[in-house]
């Protein structure tokens, strides 16, 4: 059998076997190991490719914002957030959904979980919005949709597992997730205000309410300067960043803000050990199905066809990458996604030029959009759970709001120059630059 | 029972009390695996900051990390919890449930012999690899992976017999999503 046949026989058996209900790390493995059989590769070596595929430090940041995520959730302490956002934005048109929007940026600033944040706001405010009489498919749509903002505002599971396996910087992947990431936020809040439910008029917070509800949150909203000045100023890697958040949590904010919590802790501890071997397992299984498509040359294919209509043009490259992106979205999770095409994307990266740090942010705000799309929007999936609505009618609920992911993703694609401006400002060695053999500033590349 | 503080009662027709209490103990490695390498990497930072850095420490931290995956990955089959890209075998009944859920855990427990036949290779072939600077042999890595594999190998049998006996259909079916965790 010629490579691309196995190829295709790969991926056709794990998309047969996931759309008949097998979980998804079991069936990228017996892709894998089908192709084992067709070729010289022996399937010792594709196990073994399991262990490599998780054996790395940088991937040690993924349970660590997984863990503050469930230490801020479990232990209340979001609810400090949540008014918060009330005092600022609760007084608007639509004041429950711009509170939505904006506890999910705060939240997004302190872990990198959307699953957690669509938890938490399902639990607090979704049943709020219910009694003002709010559509309970648009709270679903909506909590989905600011979830998503938790993949692209640092930090972000998605941007470490991207800079893990592609090799480019986590810290700039970080930064660079602040442009889609707050775009996607005001595209939510301009949506809600103009098309979405007008709720109950409040009054407007006075200063003193806003006044303490700042301080209430003070402890809390520290967690996204320890992690990203640790990283920005060189103390911490991301890994350890998001331990010493962890341990800032464990250590100050439970005893201080909820120390009933305490005995609950070893729980908390319990529930995300399993949380987080669940995409890692597919992470496992992923890396040794990029392997194969890499040795089965995959990327030369891929990117062969993709030559052929774009040639070495960087942006129409992308805007391909864009659209076969939105597609894998749609079908599978961002982490295996990433991973196994990888090869592809730094094939293209070569091909077209173009900075890996702009392709991974621009992929990564492709791949948040594909969290609320069907057939396989995990968020949306999560929300309509528990806000106890259909996944159809969250679905169609959501469907106007398509259009803010894809002017933020437009944005990302066309203005390089302002999404990676905070990481040529803060770490410009991200983006490719290096220090002046003068001494003083750095040469970029153009 | 004091066992079962972390069994979780989800899809109980398809479970052996017998395994609860092993469910349980892999939940709580499972948190022992997580608390270990947050306890590790911090010690870690600690140490390098008054200039007295721990070099095993890194192995340990490894170690701990990807026991807690495939041990995870375990327990995610017996709970249930893994991320599918469908539930389609929810909204279906009798036979047709049956086949699509015996092939399902057919192409799992596949699978999972192969992590248990080729892992205790990579096992055997590992023990004369040693990671520096503590030369610990690779070995104690990547037993993870078979034994990972056995659990999920016995795992799938329980979940087979008993769904052949007593039908795969559960009071979960009605679940839009099957929640991860809790």
């Amino acid at each position: 059998m010629s490579n691309g046949s196995i190829l295709l026989l790969m991926t056709a058996l794990f998309l047969i076997f996931g759309y008949m209900g097998v979980p998804v790390a079991f069936a990228l493995m017996a892709g894998v190991l089908a192709a084992c059989a067709l070729t010289p590769i022996s399937m010792q070596s594709m196990i073994g490719q399991m262990f490599h595929g998780i054996d790395s430090e940088i991937l040690l940041a993924v349970p660590f914002f997984l863990l503050v995520g469930e230490l801020m959730t479990s232990a209340n302490v979001t609810n400090r957030m949540i008014r918060l956002a009330q005092t600022m934005v609760g007084h608007m048109r639509g004041g429950l959904a711009q509170v939505v929007t904006l506890f999910s940026m705060f939240f997004a600033g302190v872990s990198g979980s959307s699953t957690a944040d669509v938890a938490v706001l399902s639990r607090t405010v979704a049943p709020e919005m219910t009694r003002e009489g709010y559509d309970r498919a648009f709270t679903a749509a909506l909590i989905a949709c600011a979830s998503t903002m938790a993949n692209l505002i640092p930090p972000s599971i998605m941007a470490v597992v991207y800079g893990a396996t592609g090799n480019v910087s986590i810290g700039g992947l970080f930064l660079a997730g602040i442009v889609p990431g707050i775009l996607v936020g005001i595209g939510l809040m301009i949506y809600s205000h103009f098309f979405g439910p007008v709720g109950i008029k409040k009054p407007r917070a006075s200063l003193c309410e806003f006044a303490d509800a700042a301080r209430a949150s003070a402890l809390p909203l520290m967690i996204p300067v320890i992690i990203m000045g640790g990283i920005l100023t060189g103390w911490f890697t991301p890994t350890e960043a998001g331990m010493v958040a962890s341990v800032y949590i464990l250590v100050v904010l439970v005893p201080l803000l909820s120390r009933s919590h305490i005995p609950n802790l070893p729980r908390d501890f319990v529930y995300t050990g399993l949380l987080y071997s669940i995409p890692l397992a597919l992470v496992a299984a992923a890396s040794a199905f990029g392997w194969m498509l890499a040795y089965l040359r995959g990327p030369d294919i891929v990117s062969g066809w993709i030559e052929i209509i774009a040639g070495h043009d960087g942006r129409i490259i992308m805007l391909l990458l864009v659209l076969l992106f939105i597609v894998i979205g749609d079908f599978m999770d961002a982490v295996p996604a990433i991973i196994i095409f990888m090869p592809i994307v730094i094939k293209l990266n070569e091909l077209g030029n173009i900075k890996p740090l702009h392709m991974g942010v621009v992929l990564i705000t492709t791949l948040v959009f594909g969290l609320i799309t069907p057939p396989y929007g995990l968020s949306l999936l999560v929300a309509s759970k528990f806000v106890g609505v259909a996944f159809s009618k969250a679905m169609f609920a959501s469907l106007p709001i398509y259009i803010v992911f894809f002017v933020a993703i437009a944005f990302t694609v066309l203005f390089p120059d302002v999404v990676l401006y905070l990481p040529k400002l803060l770490l410009p060695e991200s983006i490719g630059c290096f220090k002046s053999p003068s001494g003083t500033g750095y040469i970029c590349p153009p | 029972m004091a066992f079962k503080t972390f069994v979780i009662d989800r899809h109980r027709h398809l479970k052996w009390t017998a395994l609860d209490p092993l469910e349980n103990i892999l939940m709580v490695f499972c948190g022992i695996s997580i608390g270990g390498f947050t306890f590790s990497v911090f010690l870690d930072v600690v140490t390098r900051e008054l200039g007295a850095a721990i070099l095993w420490l890194q192995l340990a931290t490894t170690g701990f990390f990807a026991w807690g995956v495939f041990i995870g990955m375990a327990a995610a089959t017996r709970r249930i919890d893994h991320l599918n890209l469908v539930e389609i075998t929810k909204g279906m009944s009798g036979s047709k449930r049956t086949f699509m859920e015996v092939f399902n855990r057919a192409v799992i427990l596949a699978v999972g012999l192969a992590m248990v036949a080729f892992g205790i290779q990579n096992f055997m072939n590992d023990l004369g690899s040693f990671r520096a600077p503590s030369l610990i042999p690779l070995a104690t890595y990547t037993a993870s992976v078979p034994i990972a594999g056995a659990l999920i190998v016995l795992f799938c049998v329980e979940q087979l017999i008993n769904g052949w006996n007593h039908g795969f259909e559960g009071p979960e079916d009605q679940d839009n999503f099957a929640g991860i965790v809790q």
